[in-house]
């Protein structure tokens, strides 16, 4: 070899070397590259892996049931029903139209609508339709569309509609409940949901065998068996609906229960709605059960608990007659009846109830002031006021198991207050002192039942996921409400309004005789948000019982402005009394006199 | 008939100045099986990923890449066994196939999720053209360089520049415009470049066409958005993570979150339809997932050594068109490597290239092996290079010099 092609083939490794050498030089470059996204990196790199990799799942409970009585069986009222949510993942989806079209042909809605959402920016997640059945879902899988998913969720099933809708409340799409059975008792239904931490695919598939995953199953929600009677509910559902248009009513409420356990039996109000399609209800107040938290002034029905007051602090005995003026100067206002005003002329306690006398309420506060007396004292006030708040238990709720509850009011006992006397004249008959229906059935039944309140249920017992049953036993809020014998003295009185009414014409009043059938009206001015009362607009309300040897169940209901040619009372809420009445005897519901 | 063949360009083509055969260096198949096995076993690794992600049969991407693998085998034989010399004097047929398969890709319907026609298709067959293209223009421009340097016209602008812009212009057009193949185009060009270089190019006239190329680079970025979207989210990878920085983005969370041991063979979800092309683009990144800084630097250590050993034999041997062959598979591979792996760690930006005997693809796969193949046939003729006299203080002169090796002596 010359020396030429020497040196020419040492030029050409000496540039092979440096080719090398750069080559070595990337190399190390890429190595100290390695060092920084593995090892000085990490952290932020594994955190960013994590925040796509790591899907934290609540595995949801199933929510137990609400269940009633029908019969001696127990029935599923609120079941449960799996339906999905059709979800996109904009950035996997590949050919958006296709997709698109594929799912309006499945589930309808439009397509351009569906290819708006599968277009939306800087987002992993979209919704496209909630609610689609089993067989749709498992329709859209099988097509097996990248960037389409679908997530199961348990929605509430109602196989009787709108049935105690207002009771029941609803199941939110997150899954909570809201008013009602729903909401109050959300915490016993929801259960406790499991725990899924897995390491997942992009379409958010756990990777199974992964060292990492963490898997707590669900603990499944209780059964709420409500003491709710199937029948009953339904039965007074058909009434309210009837009477609520016979009465012209704004809203109809009532309330059947048991008077010696605190069980409601039954409980509506009208209009209602039907929470299956809780969305589309566009004026919400009509979630709202009226029968506990819309408070109002009851009228002449608070007569009852003012009588029961009385005779039991032995202010009056059930016989006694007085000579009522018709009208009383308290506080240089006049205390008339605006019922059935009959005149100035001896009275008695019977014909204070019958003829719905605010006269007579107002000097029944008089004896409970001092005997025999025409003036009201603070002892009168401080005896009506301790009554209704601590044995009735008004301006309280009850704690009954709804999502809200109102508290109702009843005036203090102020005695500082100037016109506390003639505040306290009118509360005597029901004015200016509020509550709601079920607080004042309650306050009733302690009377009904010899003394003892009962707080008012819904739940009569609850059913584990195993199987166990817990029983909600009747709870005793106070037991000497007033004396046992207060039962006695007050029933025929109240026995003696219904059949008043009949022979004065109220033909609906007339009841088989081997039942007992007692109640009072109620005719209540409706307070102006400004001040005063309206003139020409008032509701009635009513609150009876109705038994064989004794009342089996009490009833009470709020008729709001009825358009009725009468008393609101009378003519508003009496024909409702007396058609669930009727129901409860023809159904054989009532055990009749032996 | 191949070898009464071979036998008479034996005879014709005597300008090969190979010198004595010897044993070939069996390390360089040692490393290349090493790598080849790794990819495999990375393959299967992913398998269910791939499977769930694409919807194919269990191992379906296993299975292809070991008949890859065998065609591979074959391939390599072929130019371990075929004389460098009749390759070379090939090199027309060779570039016409080239030429042929790019424009068929051409004409081929493209797939609509890769708009480019990079892919030549006959039946349940399919290969890459510019594979083809690299292997040729490999053969070609060995046996042009050598032959310029016989003649002393390496330095001569009419007989070597002029033809070397043209085949540039020509990788521009073809593999950049028409395939949208910058990372092979790349390749290509690295390979010219070295090639042309080592053969004795002044470096100032390699920089004339150096810039020449970089505007044509800088026209071929600007002018596509997917290109210029792609420096974009190279330079900022984290900003657009879910647009068109998705992939390189993902690429070095994979990487990253390895951290310095790596997450396991069987673990790692990023090949779990995270990762875009983790099977053959973005295997390096499912690897380093996989092993960490630990393994990883392990896999370029041992892509260091085997390019090492290529690079002896091109410093080893004597003949011309043999070297710049031996080069030219040195820069094809080493260049390859580092721009599919140095997208993957947030160096260069995402090029659509395959990493040499690791990614999932028959086509790289068997031309690559191929590839290597020349360098293994080269192995067997390069001279031996005596080491530094040691100076021992012992006198005995079997330890001064070397030869205990046979079949590398210096004739």
């Amino acid at each position: 070899m010359d020396q030429a092609n020497k040196d020419y083939e040492g030029l050409e490794n000496k540039r092979l070397r440096l080719w090398y050498g750069l080559l070595v030089l990337a190399i190390v470059i890429f190595i100290l590259q390695l060092f920084n996204d593995q090892v000085i990196r990490y952290n932020h790199f594994k955190t960013a892996a994590l925040n796509d990799q790591l899907e934290q799942y609540k595995i949801p409970a199933t929510r137990g049931l609400i269940e009633a009585k029908e019969g001696n069986s127990i029935v599923p009222i609120v079941l449960n029903q799996k339906l999905y949510t059709l979800f996109a993942d904009p950035p996997l989806i590949k050919n958006v139209n296709k997709t698109a079209s594929k799912i309006a042909s499945i589930i309808g809605g439009s397509v351009s609508n569906y290819e708006n959402l599968m277009k939306t920016k800087n987002t992993q997640y979209v919704v496209l339709a909630y609610k689609i059945s089993s067989s749709q879902n498992s329709k859209i899988l099988s097509l097996k569309m990248p960037g389409i998913g679908s997530q199961g969720q348990d929605y509430r099933e109602y196989p009787n509609g709108s049935l105690a809708a207002q009771v029941l409340g609803f199941v939110n799409t997150q899954g909570v409940g809201e008013y009602g059975l729903e909401q109050a008792m959300n915490k016993q239904l929801a259960g406790t949901p499991g725990e899924l931490k897995a390491i997942t695919d992009a379409n958010g598939v756990p990777l199974a065998a992964n060292k990492g995953n963490i898997d707590i199953p669900p603990v499944n929600g209780d059964n709420v068996v409500t003491t709710l009677n199937l029948g009953m509910q339904t039965q007074m559902e058909q009434i309210l609906a009837r009477d609520y248009k016979s009465t012209k009513s704004q809203e109809l409420s009532a309330i059947i229960m048991d008077p010696y356990n605190g069980h409601v039996l039954a409980m509506a109000n009208y209009p209602t709605y039907n929470p299956a399609n809780y969305q589309n209800v566009t004026n919400p107040s009509i979630f709202q059960n009226a029968a506990v938290d819309y408070p109002i002034e009851p009228g002449s029905t608070m007569k009852t608990l003012t009588t029961a007051t009385a005779l039991n602090v032995g202010a009056i005995t059930p016989y006694e007659s007085f000579y009522d003026p018709a009208h009383w100067v308290i506080d240089g206002f006049n205390i008339t009846d605006i019922k059935q005003d009959v005149g100035a002329r001896e009275q008695n306690i019977a014909s204070i109830l019958a003829l719905s006398l605010n006269t007579g309420a107002t000097w029944m506060l008089m004896q409970m002031s001092h005997p025999g007396g025409t003036t009201i004292t603070g002892k009168g006030i401080t005896t009506w006021h301790d009554y209704m708040v601590n044995h009735f238990r008004l301006g309280q709720p009850t704690g009954i198991e709804q999502g809200y509850e109102a508290s109702g009011y009843v005036p203090p006992a102020n005695l500082n207050d100037p016109s506390i006397n003639l505040r306290y004249a009118n509360t005597a008959f029901g004015q200016g002192v509020s509550m709601t229906a079920i607080q004042q059935l309650s306050a009733y039944d302690s009377i009904i039942d010899g003394g003892t309140y009962y707080k008012p249920t819904l739940v009569s017992e609850l059913i584990k996921p195993n199987g166990q049953v817990i029983n909600n036993p009747p709870k005793v809020e106070e037991r000497n409400v007033v004396s046992p014998k207060i039962a006695h003295e007050e029933e025929p009185l109240l026995e003696n309004v219904v059949k008043a009414y009949l022979h004065g014409g109220f033909s609906f009043m007339n009841f088989p005789s081997n039942y007992i059938v007692g109640g009072k009206t109620g005719t209540a001015q409706v307070a102006r948000p400004t001040g005063g009362y309206y003139k020409n607009i008032f509701n009635g309300t009513y609150i009876g019982f109705v038994g064989g040897n004794q009342p089996e169940y009490t009833i009470v209901v709020y008729n709001i402005k009825p358009a009725v040619p009468g008393y609101a009372g009378s003519y508003g809420s009496q024909p409702v009394f007396a058609d669930l009445v009727h129901m409860l005897i023809n159904e054989g519901y009532v055990t009749p006199k032996n | 008939m191949v070898s009464r063949h071979v036998a008479r360009q034996l005879m014709v083509d005597s300008d090969l100045n190979l010198g004595r055969k010897h044993r070939p260096d069996y390390w360089i198949m040692v490393w290349g099986l090493i790598l080849i096995t790794i990819g495999v076993v990375l393959l299967y690794s992913i398998s269910p990923a791939l499977t769930e992600t694409n919807h194919v049969k269990n191992n379906y991407y296993l299975y292809r890449q070991l008949i890859a693998i065998f065609l591979s085998f074959i391939g390599f034989y072929a130019t371990y066994k075929i004389p460098l010399s009749v390759w070379r004097s090939y090199y027309k047929p060779l570039l016409i196939a080239g030429i042929l398969a790019t424009l068929i890709a051409y004409a081929m319907p493209v797939n609509p999720a890769y708009p480019a026609h990079r892919w030549v298709r006959l039946g349940g067959f399919s290969f890459q053209s510019v594979e083809l293209v690299k292997f040729a223009g490999l053969v070609w421009f060995s046996g042009f360089l050598a032959k310029r340097v016989k003649e002393g016209t390496i330095t001569n602008l009419k007989k070597t520049l002029r033809p070397m812009l043209l085949v540039l212009l020509g990788v521009g057009v073809i593999i950049v415009g028409i395939q949208s193949d910058l990372g092979s185009a790349g390749v290509i060009i690295a390979m010219m470049f070295t090639m042309a270089y080592v053969a004795g190019l002044p470096l100032k006239k390699i920089g004339i066409v150096a810039a020449i190329v970089l505007i044509g680079l800088i026209l071929a970025v600007v002018s596509t958005p997917y290109r210029l979207q792609r420096i974009e989210a190279y330079l900022h990878p984290q900003t657009n993570c879910q647009g068109s920085g998705y992939q390189a983005c993902q690429a070095l969370i994979a990487v990253g979150s390895g951290g310095f041991m790596g997450l396991g063979l069987g673990n790692g979800a990023q090949a779990y339809g995270y990762l875009p092309e983790s099977d053959n683009d973005s295997i390096f990144a499912i690897y380093a997932e996989k092993f960490g800084f630990i393994g990883s630097t392990i896999l370029v250590l041992i892509f260091a050594a085997f390019f090492t050993r290529i690079k002896n034999v091109a410093e080893g041997v004597s003949d011309d068109f043999s070297k710049f062959l031996v080069l030219g598979v040195l820069t094809w591979l080493s260049v390859q490597a580092l721009i599919n792996m140095g997208a993957m760690v947030g160096l260069l930006p995402l090029k659509g290239i395959t990493l040499p005997f690791i990614s999932y693809g028959g086509t790289s796969m068997v031309f690559t092996t191929a590839a290597v193949g020349f360098v293994f046939q080269a192995s067997q003729y390069t001279k031996y290079k005596p080491k530094q006299i040691i100076h021992s203080t012992v006198n005995d002169r079997s330890k001064q010099t070397n030869y205990s090796r046979l079949g590398r002596v210096n004739y």
